[in-house]
C-alpha cells in the first residue's frame, strides 16, 4: 500500500523522464495531442529546465480532428520542440482494433527504425484499462514490438530495466501511477495548454481523444478545467467509454498490447 | 473493498462478471485485478498491479502481488514500492499459514516495511470462530516479532472479503473482535507513514544535463536538504564542490528538500561520469567501500558473473561469500554456506569499485543492491 498525492506523482514522473533520457542513447516520446501526453510534455519541461530534449512523434492517420492538428502546430511552436509526423493509412470502413491496432504500430515501427530510437516515452496510465494496469515503468519490447507480459523484468526500488536482449526498444511509462482526475488537477495547477476538444461545445465534450472515426463525444457542459474536475469527481462513467476499441473484450486488448499496440 | 469503495468501476465489475460466466464460474471478484486471460484461466495472480482507493482525506494505492513461489520476482517488484503491508491469510480448512505466507512477511520486513496489517480471511467458512482466529494470529505473531517487526505496529483483523465482514464497518457476526474494520486500520497506518524529513544530505545523481547557464547535475534528494552556497562532497570521487544554483521543476530556488528532483549548478564542471554518484554533507559522509555485508533474499542461482545494480549503475561483483543462512520460514540462522533459491543468506560481497554505502535502515537508497547473475535476476540485498 502506498499513499499518492500530486506532488509525489509529479516527482516520480520527473525522475522517470530524466532516467529515460540519461539512460538511453536516443529517445523519443509519443504525442497524440491528448491531455495525458501533453501533461507528459509539461513534466518533461520541468525535468529539463524548460526544454523538451527529444523529438516527439505523432502517428497521423489523416483523420484526426482539425482542432487536434491546430493544437499540434500551436504547442510545438510555443514550447519549441521537434515533431516527427508518421503517416499511417487507414482503410475507409475499418474501426476499432482492426484499424488502430494494425496501422499505427506499423507506422511507428518504420519511424523507430529510421531514426534508430532505443526508447519511447508513452503516456499510458494504469487506471485507463485493466491490461495497461499490469505494465512496468520501463517495459522492454522486442524487434517486432512484442510485449513479453508473461515474463516481465523485475522492477524494484528505482532500478528500471534497460537491458535489451534483441534489437527492440524500451517503452517508458512516466504517467503509469496517475489517474484521470490527477491529470486534470495538474493541468489546472500548472495551467497546461489543452486541446479544446476536451471542453464542452453544444452540450458535448470529448473525454478521451482518438481519431474522428472511433471517438464519440459524451454529454457534458464542462467548459473549463474546473468544470471537468467537478464533473469527474461525481461521474460513474468510464473515461474511455467514447472509444470504440475499448468496447471489445479485455483479451482483445491484451492480445493487441502483446503485439505492440500502443 | 475495491467494489465497496467504488474503486473498481461498474464496467470493470461487469467485465469480471461476464468473464466468470464464460468460464462457468460464480462471480470471481479477483478478476477485477487479474486481467490477463492466463490469470483467469489458471486462477492465480501472475503479475503485480495497482488499484487506487480513496478514503476520507487519503488516496492510497493497493499493490496486488502474486503469491506463488515461481512468481517471486513479480511479488518483490510490487512490494518494493509499498509503505504498509497488508497480508491476507486464509483460515479455510487446508489453506492457512504456508511457507510462502512467512516468506512474504520476511521479504516485506527486509524491504523495510515496518507497518503490517494481517487480514485473517474467509472467517465465514469457519463460522466466525474466535479460537481459530486467535490460533492463526498467535502463530504469526511469534514469527513476526522474531523477524524484527515491532509488535505495536502490527494489527490483526478477522474478515470475510467475500461476504464483506469487517471491511468497511464492524461485522455483527464477530462481536468478539474489539478492533476497527479493515479500512480504518489501513487508513490509520497509511496516515502515520510520513516521509523522513531529517537526516544528513544525500543526493543520488542521475547524470548531467545542459542548461543556459552551463551544465547542471540532476538527481534526487533522498535525505536532508541542500541550500545555495553550501559545500557538498561528491562520492565516491571524493572532491568537495560548492552549490551555486538550485533548480526544482524548472524554477530557481534557494533550497531543495527531501523527495525533490533537483538540478544543481556547481562551482566547477564535473563531466559526464556523474551517474550513480552521491552528493553528501561533508561533515556526515557515508562510508566509501568496495566490501559490503549484505542480507540477500535469493531468487536465482549465483553463477560465474554476478552484477550488483546500485543507483543506476552496474558494478561487477568479484566475489560473493555466504557467511550464514537464514530460514525465511522460522527466522533462524544456520551455518550452511549454500545459497538456496527462495531462501535468505548473509554474505560478504566484494565489488569491483568503491561506492558510498550506508545501512539500509539509515538511508535506504544507499543500502540496497539488485543482484543479477549470468544475466538473470538473482536476488536483492540490503546492507545490514
Amino acid at each position: 500500500m502506498i499513499a499518492q498525492d500530486l506532488k509525489t506523482l509529479e516527482e516520480r514522473s520527473i525522475y522517470i523522464i530524466r532516467e529515460a533520457k540519461l539512460k538511453f542513447k536516443n529517445i523519443a516520446a509519443l504525442w497524440s495531442m491528448g491531455k495525458d501526453s501533453t501533461t507528459m510534455l509539461a513534466l518533461t519541461r520541468k525535468a529539463f529546465l524548460g526544454k523538451i530534449p527529444f523529438p516527439v512523434i505523432h502517428i497521423d492517420n489523416s483523420i484526426d480532428f482539425p482542432e487536434t492538428y491546430a493544437f499540434r502546430e500551436y504547442l510545438a511552436k510555443k514550447w519549441n520542440f521537434k515533431v516527427i509526423v508518421g503517416h499511417s493509412d487507414i482503410k475507409p470502413d475499418s474501426v476499432g482494433s482492426a484499424c488502430c491496432g494494425q496501422n499505427k504500430p506499423e507506422t511507428l515501427k518504420k519511424i523507430m527504425k529510421e531514426y534508430g530510437f532505443d526508447a519511447l516515452i508513452v503516456s499510458i496510465r494504469r487506471d485507463e484499462h485493466a491490461i495497461r494496469s499490469k505494465e512496468r515503468y520501463f517495459s522492454p519490447r522486442d524487434k517486432k514490438f512484442r510485449w513479453n507480459y508473461r515474463n516481465q523484468p523485475a522492477e524494484l526500488w528505482d532500478d528500471y530495466s534497460s537491458k535489451l536482449d534483441t534489437k527492440g526498444h524500451v517503452r517508458v511509462h512516466p504517467l503509469l501511477d496517475w489517474n484521470e482526475l490527477d491529470i486534470w488537477r495538474y493541468v489546472k495547477q500548472e495551467r497546461i495548454p489543452i486541446n479544446p476538444l476536451y471542453f464542452s461545445r453544444n452540450g458535448f465534450r470529448y473525454r478521451s481523444l482518438g481519431c474522428t472515426h472511433c471517438t464519440v463525444a459524451l454529454k457534458s457542459n464542462a467548459q473549463k478545467v474546473d468544470d471537468i474536475i467537478k464533473e469527474l469527481e461525481i461521474t460513474k462513467q468510464e473515461e474511455r467509454s467514447g472509444r470504440s476499441m475499448d468496447k471489445e473484450r479485455e483479451y482483445v486488448m491484451q492480445r493487441l498490447r502483446a503485439l505492440g499496440y500502443l | 473493498m475495491l467494489m465497496l469503495t467504488g474503486a473498481a468501476t461498474k464496467v470493470r465489475i461487469k467485465e469480471a462478471e461476464e468473464y466468470s460466466k464464460r468460464l462457468h464460474k460464480d462471480f470471481e471478484p479477483a478478476f477485477i485485478l487479474d486481467s490477463f486471460a492466463e490469470e483467469r484461466l489458471q486462477e492465480m495472480t501472475i503479475d503485480t498491479t495497482r488499484a487506487e482507493i480513496k478514503y476520507k482525506d487519503l488516496a492510497f494505492a493497493f499493490i496486488d502481488v502474486p503469491g506463488h513461489e515461481e512468481l517471486i520476482k513479480n511479488m518483490i517488484s510490487g512490494a518494493s514500492y509499498g509503505e504498509v503491508a497488508l497480508l491476507l491469510v486464509s483460515v479455510k480448512k487446508d489453506e492457512g499459514i504456508k511457507d510462502q505466507t512467512k516468506r512474504h512477511l520476511f521479504i516485506s520486513r527486509m524491504l523495510g516495511i515496518g507497518k503490517l496489517v494481517v487480514a485473517v480471511n474467509k472467517m465465514d467458512t469457519i463460522d466466525y470462530d474466535k479460537k481459530t482466529f486467535d490460533e492463526t494470529s498467535g502463530e504469526l505473531e511469534k514469527f513476526i516479532t522474531k523477524i524484527g517487526f515491532d509488535r505495536s505496529e502490527v494489527s490483526f483483523v478477522p474478515i470475510s472479503a467475500y461476504k464483506g465482514d469487517n471491511l468497511m464497518k464492524k461485522s455483527p457476526k464477530m462481536k468478539w473482535y474489539g478492533g476497527k474494520p479493515l479500512i480504518e486500520v489501513l487508513y490509520e497506518k497509511a496516515k502515520g507513514e510520513e516521509k523522513k524529513q531529517t537526516g544528513s544530505l544525500r543526493i543520488i545523481t542521475q547524470g548531467v544535463i545542459p542548461g543556459n547557464a552551463g551544465e547542471h547535475v540532476v538527481g534526487r534528494i533522498v535525505s536532508g536538504n541542500v541550500k545555495t552556497g553550501e559545500k557538498v562532497s561528491v562520492l565516491p570521487q571524493g572532491m568537495t564542490v560548492k552549490v551555486i544554483g538550485i533548480m526544482v521543476k524548472g524554477k530557481r530556488v534557494k533550497s531543495g528538500k527531501v523527495g525533490e528532483n533537483v538540478a544543481l549548478q556547481l562551482d566547477r564542471n564535473l563531466g559526464y561520469a556523474m551517474r550513480g554518484s552521491v552528493m553528501a554533507d561533508p561533515e556526515h559522509k557515508p562510508k566509501v567501500t568496495d566490501q559490503v555485508r549484505l542480507r540477500i533474499f535469493v531468487t536465482g542461482r549465483f553463477g560465474k558473473r554476478t552484477l550488483a545494480k546500485f543507483n543506476g549503475t552496474e558494478i561487477a561483483c568479484k566475489s560473493v561469500n555466504v557467511i550464514r543462512n537464514i530460514d525465511v520460514t522460522t527466522g533462524e540462522s544456520s551455518a550452511s554456506k549454500k545459497a538456496k533459491i527462495l531462501g535468505a543468506v548473509e554474505a560478504d560481497v566484494k565489488l569491483a569499485k568503491k561506492v558510498p554505502v550506508e545501512n539500509y535502515d539509515v538511508t535506504r537508497e544507499l543500502g540496497r543492491f539488485v543482484l543479477y547473475s549470468d544475466g538473470k535476476f538473482a536476488g536483492i540485498g540490503t546492507v545490514s
